[in-house]
């Protein structure tokens, strides 16, 4: 049985592994949303600053982590 | 921390460099590392997984790997955990994809960026960790690719679930490679 379907079996079961793993996959999904939602605005011509307010993070803190791009 | 790294090991951390330089990713992640393991031959972890049958399944591996990555780092057990939080991710790579084009959560598109140096994600350098920490448990002096796969394979992250999916467990690994070592110490 692949892993997928075994994990589909006990999401019923309320095993905290299941929930906790949701959680990790979801942060990992989290971050390539917002590294497309980020280059989409860039492409559109948005500054870090107005990005950065839109996110509710500081100016620095989004170029910090998306400015090479 | 890459001082106590083997050859073959160092070759694996750049190999996930040229992987993400290949595939347009603008991270160096678990997907990127199991891959440029997938690469290595003549190595301790390259006999592993030729012993447990992966190498001529590497198409395969690597096909998943994809499928991950266009998912946005989500493997098919994560996209079952989230179903059960009523989360479809399905649904959400496609309204994306619908809006920034396939692949979009793949992040980026082959050949951009060229020469531009990638940051491992937080995924990637937790399993350096541990491939660390698996090295000194193991009484053994250097890092080596065996113990990158053993750290892989022993995590919670896509490329764990993809070899699992492919019949290469944390146990069976440490099975070849504890057989493999009893030969040679005999």
């Amino acid at each position: 049985m692949s892993e997928a379907t075994d994990l589909a079996e006990r999401a019923g079961d309320r095993d905290p592994r299941v929930g906790l793993r949701a959680v990790a996959a979801l942060r990992r999904l989290l971050e390539q949303l917002e590294a497309v939602q980020v280059r989409s605005a860039r492409a559109k011509g948005w500054s870090w600053q107005e990005i950065a307010a839109e996110l509710g993070i500081s100016r620095q803190a989004v170029h910090k982590k998306h400015g090479r791009r | 921390m890459f001082e106590r790294f083997t050859a073959e090991a160092r070759a694996v951390v750049s190999g996930a460099a040229e992987q993400a330089e290949r595939t347009g990713s603008d991270t160096i992640g678990e997907p990127e590392l199991l891959l440029a393991l997938l690469d290595r031959t003549d190595s301790p972890a390259a006999a592993a997984l030729a012993a447990l049958g992966l190498q001529a399944r590497r198409a395969s591996v690597a096909d998943a790997l994809a499928a991950v990555r266009r998912r946005g780092g989500v493997s098919a057990a994560d996209a079952a955990a989230l179903a059960g939080l009523g989360i479809d991710v399905d649904a959400i790579v496609a309204s994306v994809e619908r809006e920034h084009g396939v692949g979009a959560l793949a992040g980026g598109a082959p050949g951009r960026r060229r020469g531009v140096r990638r940051r491992f994600t937080a995924e990637a350098k937790s399993v350096l960790e541990r491939a660390l920490r698996m090295a000194v448990a193991r009484g053994e002096r250097a890092l080596g690719d065996e113990h990158l796969l053993l750290a892989l394979t022993c995590g919670r992250g896509p490329a764990a679930v993809v070899l699992a999916d492919h019949g290469v467990t944390h146990a069976a690994v440490l099975r070849v490679l504890d057989a493999d070592g009893g030969r040679r110490a005999g």
